[in-house]
């Protein structure tokens, strides 16, 4: 198995991150993992990738590269349950953040299609720097209102701060990007509820989405 | 008949001799009876083929009476009246298209319509398992329906596509070839 | 639910991490991916679904008569493939189950697209459209938008059951259903069994939104309205506990 040369390779990234971070706060990224999931809660598509928005490289880099896959299924499906709560008691179908996962700094944005596909957005803030910088648990926020403050705010608190105003519209926009193709997606006689969403150009217009938004 | 004319005849039924529903309900429909076909036939694309050509060839022979009636045409003059007429007059009123007539043959007995538009293939992706797009003519419905009208009025003909958009080409084309014109023979019972 | 929820987690093995750490590796998952699906081919122009708006044929109309035909020749061959006339209503619905789930989907996309929103009926507010939480704001979905856009106007009545051993039971009616007016073929056929298939469509918006339902047809003539159908939708016993729920909650 290639997983020494792959933790290896992503410790190094991990340190280049964490160098622009703390040199330029509003270089903070955010890493991303996005779901679709069938009304009976099968994975349907898949997809991880990271901030593009105010000079992001689009690359996902989760705190724990090796089990970011299992890890970000994980939490995510653990969130269905609180997903299925929302579902009953708010009516639109952007139900923003509806779950954080605190061991993993990990926040879980939902969308629900009215016929019952979920799509869910986990989005992870890089590791600070806490040896660096004490008091870290609140590093985020310190963050984001430094970035606040300038005036180029809106792209980087997107990725400063998974809660905050601009990004649940920024998610919003991108929530409903994905699902002008997931209808289309699901036009096709052929395509029947529930079925793996293979299509290149589908994932090719996810990612644009991505880019544009996130 | 010019061809012009056709196209006003055409133009001019659609307009205020058809009832008009939904174009979507109708491509759903089709959609639903193309996928269906396909798992009854345990994806047999030839077998789903068949069947669409002879589901078409029931529909025309019924179709051309409302044709007739609405059109108020009679006799073409010629093979390159007909294919005139298919395409400016029967494809407009029952598909709102109108394919354009090209590609003859020097004796006048083969042409390919060219479908700019195919309301039956709107929102169609053709399953990505390697083999429909090879083997599957989405709209093959459409060469029974011109089968069957044509044979009630006299001429047998042959209709297959060549081409389809669906499967990554860049037209969708049909080739129509006249074998004969029957004389004097009691139209065919229904398959 | 826990235990089955983890048990599909890992179902997808493909993009799961994709572009998770460095370029190299992200080179091999796309690789391994573009294995597993090498997609469709493509016309040069490179138009998929996906670059065909969705409002494109909105307001497309076709022939009335293409419809029948169609749907005659669909029944016919149903017919041919069923053992009696409920297998044949069973058919039809299951046929127009999924078109339920796909037009539920492109009525909402509709309604956030566009200004005037395609789900209400008698607001003009722009406001993203609400996913039907109550039974009587389902039903009014489908009496409403649902009807308009397959038939091109709304259904004629919506009632709920009088009676006390079935609040789960409400019918919509429809006095001059198109599926049976135009339906000259085969002319043996009940008029019912037509009816199946928008029953199957009805079935399928219910479901996608979550509320567990049966519809079927039912022939009403009156006097006046020779083809008069009925649909009774009988909501399953979990979707009337959860309609209490959300009544004592004041969830609208």
């Amino acid at each position: 198995m290639a997983a020494a040369s792959k933790a290896t390779a992503s410790s190094s990234s991990t340190v280049n991150g964490s160098i622009s971070t703390l040199n330029n706060p509003r270089l903070l990224k955010m890493s991303y993992y996005f779901t679709i999931l069938s009304p009976t809660d099968t994975p349907l598509f898949n997809i991880a990738f990271g901030t593009s928005k105010g000079g992001g490289d689009g690359i996902a880099r989760f705190r724990f590269p090796e089990t970011a896959q299992y890890m970000n299924q994980f939490i995510i499906h653990s969130s269905l349950d609180i997903l299925e709560e929302a579902q009953w008691t708010n009516s639109g179908m952007y139900l923003k953040h509806i779950d954080t996962y605190p061991p993993a700094a990990a926040y879980i944005t939902a969308f629900l299609t009215p016929s019952g596909a979920r799509f869910l957005l986990l989005h992870q803030p890089p590791n600070l720097p806490s040896s660096t910088s004490t008091g870290s648990g609140l590093g985020s926020s310190s963050l984001l209102g430094t970035a606040g403050s300038t005036t180029r705010a809106s792209s980087s608190s997107i990725a400063a701060n998974p809660t905050s105003p601009q990004t649940e519209e920024a998610v919003r926009q991108f929530m409903s990007e994905v699902y002008e193709s997931y209808v289309k997606t699901a036009m096709s006689p052929f395509y029947k509820q529930g079925m793996e969403i293979k299509s290149p150009v589908f994932r090719t217009r996810v990612t644009a989405a991505g880019k544009k938004w996130l | 008949m010019s061809s012009t004319k056709t196209s006003r005849i055409g133009e001019e039924i659609w307009k205020t001799r058809v009832d008009k529903v939904n174009a979507e309900l109708v491509t759903l429909t089709y959609g639903t009876i193309v996928a269906q076909l396909c798992q009854d036939y345990d994806s047999n694309y030839q077998d789903v083929n068949k069947q669409l050509d002879k589901m078409g060839y029931n529909i025309g022979m019924r179709l051309i009476e409302d044709f007739l009636a609405k059109s108020g045409v009679g006799r073409c003059a010629n093979f390159r009246e007909t294919a005139d007429m298919i395409a400016k007059v029967g494809f407009k009123i029952f598909l709102n298209v109108t394919p354009t007539v090209t590609n003859w043959t020097s004796d006048n007995t083969q042409f390919s319509l060219i479908f700019e538009d195919n309301p039956l293939a709107d929102f169609v992706e053709l399953p990505d398992d390697g083999r429909a797009q090879d083997e599957l003519w989405f709209s093959n419905i459409l060469c029974g329906v011109l089968r069957g009208s044509l044979e009630m009025v006299q001429m047998q003909i042959e209709a297959h596509f060549v081409s389809d958009v669906l499967r990554g080409d860049d037209t969708t084309e049909m080739r129509v070839s006249l074998v004969r014109y029957i004389e004097d023979e009691m139209p065919p019972e229904e398959e | 639910m826990a235990a089955p929820r983890h048990a599909t987690m890992q179902s997808i093995s493909n993009g799961g991490t994709q572009g998770s750490d460095r370029p190299h590796t992200q080179q091999s998952q796309q690789a391994q991916q573009s294995q597993q699906s090498p997609g469709l081919r493509v016309p040069s122009n490179r138009k998929t679904i996906y670059d065909r708006h969705l409002n494109r044929s909105r307001n497309a109309e076709l022939s009335r008569a293409s419809f029948a035909f169609l749907f005659g020749e669909m029944v016919t061959y149903a017919q041919r493939r069923v053992t009696g006339i409920q297998d044949l209503e069973k058919r039809l619905n299951e046929q127009g189950y999924p078109l339920g789930l796909r037009l539920l989907d492109l009525l909402f996309y509709r309604s956030t697209s566009t200004s005037s929103s395609a789900l209400s009926s008698s607001s003009t507010s722009s406001s993203p459209p609400n996913r039907p939480l109550r039974i009587i704001t389902l039903l009014h979905l489908i009496h409403g938008p649902l009807w308009r856009l397959l038939f091109g106007r709304a259904a004629d009545a919506l009632e709920h059951s009088v009676s006390p051993d079935t609040p789960n039971e409400y019918m919509i009616t429809d006095n001059d259903p198109m599926v049976n007016t135009y339906i000259s073929a085969p002319r043996d056929m009940s008029m019912l069994n037509c009816a199946a298939y928008v029953a199957g469509i009805i079935e399928g918006v219910c479901d996608g939104c979550g509320f567990e339902t049966k519809v079927s047809a039912h022939n009403q003539p009156t006097e006046l309205w020779p083809s008069r159908t009925v649909f009774l939708v009988r909501f399953g016993d979990a979707v009337m506990e959860r309609e209490k729920v959300l009544e004592r909650a004041g969830v609208k």
